[in-house]
């Protein structure tokens, strides 16, 4: 029940009892000058025509009260619709917008100002951990770029024996690896706080899906995994050249990786009304329903016996998840186990027109 | 071939000098931004090594600030930020090229090489690497009189590795000249077209010439 119903209901409850008072009120007084007057069956006629009264006079009464009551109610309640539209419309990317206050002064309004207080804290703890995340991957480049350049400095050593140049070449893997892992926490990191500039301007989606067709075959092959371009409708959309090759590069790697030995990548890119819709379907090993909500969480790893098997940063999708919000596109993935998994990732058409 | 490494943390300065000097270059030191200028303005370098976050006057100040003044000695820009926006600023700030931090050194000496090489590149148009030879105009392929058929993105890339020829390259200055990617994807790309390319170049022939130094890039060269 809202409070409008409720207040409502309260009111007309209120409305019947003052009725009622004003009744027997009315009622005591008649009663009193018929006596006076030494009337006769004084009683029966002060009932019927207080009766009367309250009937003539009081029920428009009541409805009159009631259908201002419920216009006072709904008048007064008016703002708290528009800000639960606003509350709605939160999410951790827009707390710095506070909701825009009446100033008037009121409980709502008062009500507005200290949600507006909250947002303001909570904005600033989402940038204290964003900023956290930012420092912590600029502090750990200084010793990384240390660590990489003395380890690479030592197998340039010609009296390296083979295992000693064997151990230190494997290190240098693993601060790779590390590298990629901080590179990738400080591009999130940047993006999450708006400080990444994408470079837009008009993209021949088809060609770089080509271009990525040709790069998927080859890092397929050592698996004999087969990859075929499905479709490769001409496309035009605005969006940054480099993020979208990263895009397209990182689901390719992803449909190579997590698939079976001669196993099948199908690419397409498609016209679906105003959108291009791009899909990347491989017929690895699936997903598992209760993981599927979760792969584009930073370092989420569902299956913890693949992450031994299959290299990678742990932010590849949360990459491409970035990419494609930053495109105002949206992106899917859908899994059946032992069968397809598919993402599709959808981004408007730029209008472009034909001289 | 004299060049000036401008970096304010010492071990990485340490190792670079290394690095470069093994290259047969000359290596001056600087730790700050006013030195850096002050060298630079008495002493004609090939090249300069710039890292942009330095005590007191930085990188892209210290640039700005040389070619200001006419100095038109390349810079190399290094950056532990690493970000798109800072790499366009430096290059129009006039820096010649940029390498985010943490960089391998095999790229650094690469680049730089490339940098201070730059007026002399080899501008023939036949590139030849014991019996391997590569027309940079019809786009074919020899090796010992057998035509090899190559992939466009095969040849830019055996194209690459013999104009640098005898050099180490390394992975992310390949993906950076032959995909003009500007990230390090993360997948074995490289390695995977390195494969393939040694399959059609080496597989039938002696010597082999294609090399995968571990750790550390590819190199094309007649002797191991």
């Amino acid at each position: 029940m809202t409070i409008r119903t409720r207040l409502t209901f309260w009111y007309a409850g209120i409305l019947t009892v003052s009725l009622l008072v004003i009744g027997y009120g009315t009622y005591q007084e008649i009663d009193e000058r018929l006596r006076h007057d030494h009337r006769r069956k004084a009683e029966e006629h002060a009932l019927a025509e207080a009766g009367e009264m309250v009937f003539q006079v009081g029920l428009p009464a009541i409805l009159l009260g009631l259908l201002g009551g419920w216009w006072l109610t709904r008048r007064a309640l008016a703002p708290m619709a528009g800000l639960t539209d606003a509350i709605k419309k939160i999410h951790e990317r827009n707390l710095r917008e506070p909701l825009t206050r009446t100033r008037n002064g009121d409980e709502l309004d008062r009500l507005t100002e200290v949600f507006n207080g909250m947002l303001a804290r909570l904005d600033d703890s989402f940038n204290r951990t964003r900023e956290f995340t930012l420092h912590a991957s600029h502090e750990l480049k200084t010793p990384l770029t240390i660590l990489c350049g003395e380890t690479e400095t030592a197998l340039r050593d010609e009296s390296l024996s083979p295992a000693e140049r064997e151990r230190a070449a494997s290190q240098l893997d693993e601060m790779r690896r590390l590298t990629r892992i901080v590179d990738g926490l400080t591009l999130l990191a940047k993006a999450d706080a708006g400080q990444v500039a994408l470079k837009l301007e008009p993209v021949r989606l088809d060609e770089l899906v080509r271009d990525n067709f040709a790069d998927a075959q080859i890092l397929a092959e050592p698996q004999g995994i087969q990859v075929e371009l499905a479709g490769c409708e001409e496309i035009t959309v605005r969006g940054d050249r480099h993020r979208l090759r990263q895009l397209l590069l990182n689901l390719a790697d992803n449909a190579v990786k997590y698939n079976q030995p001669q196993g099948r990548v199908t690419m397409s890119l498609r016209r679906n009304g105003d959108t291009a819709e791009l899909t990347i379907a491989n017929s690895g090993p699936g997903i598992p329903p209760e993981i599927l909500p979760r792969v584009f969480d930073r370092f989420y790893r569902g299956d913890p016996s693949h992450s031994q098997t299959v290299d990678g940063c742990g932010l590849g999708l949360s990459i491409v998840q970035w990419i494609v919000s930053a495109h105002d596109g949206s992106v899917t993935i859908t899994s059946e186990p032992s069968k397809l998994t598919t993402v599709t990732v959808r981004f408007s058409l730029l209008e472009v027109r034909c001289q | 071939m004299r060049v000036l490494v401008v970096e304010d943390e010492k071990k990485t300065a340490s190792f670079v000098r290394k690095a470069l000097q093994a290259e047969g270059f000359a290596v001056d030191v600087c730790h700050n931004g006013d030195d850096a200028l002050a060298a630079a303005r008495t002493t004609p370098f090939d090249g300069i090594v710039l890292d942009i976050m330095l005590p007191g006057r930085d990188g892209l100040s210290v640039l700005r600030q040389l070619r200001e003044s006419k100095n038109a000695t390349p810079v190399l820009l290094l950056s532990a930020r690493g970000e798109v926006n800072e790499r366009v600023e430096g290059l129009n700030a006039g820096a010649d090229d940029y390498l985010p931090k943490p960089f391998e050194l095999a790229e650094l000496v690469a680049r730089v090489r490339a940098l201070t090489r730059r007026s002399a590149e080899n501008k023939s148009t036949v590139l030849r690497v014991a019996d391997l030879t590569l027309d940079t105009v019809t786009h074919r392929a020899q090796r010992g009189g057998m035509e090899i058929e190559l992939t466009a993105r095969e040849y830019r890339l055996l194209e690459f590795l013999m104009r640098d020829a005898g050099r180490i390259c390394g992975r992310m200055m390949i993906l950076e000249k032959v995909w003009d990617y500007d990230f390090d994807p993360g997948t074995n790309l490289v390695d995977v077209y390195i494969r393939r390319l040694r399959e059609k170049i080496d597989a039938n022939h002696q010597p082999k010439l294609l090399h995968t130094v571990r750790g550390t890039g590819y190199v094309l060269k007649e002797t191991p």
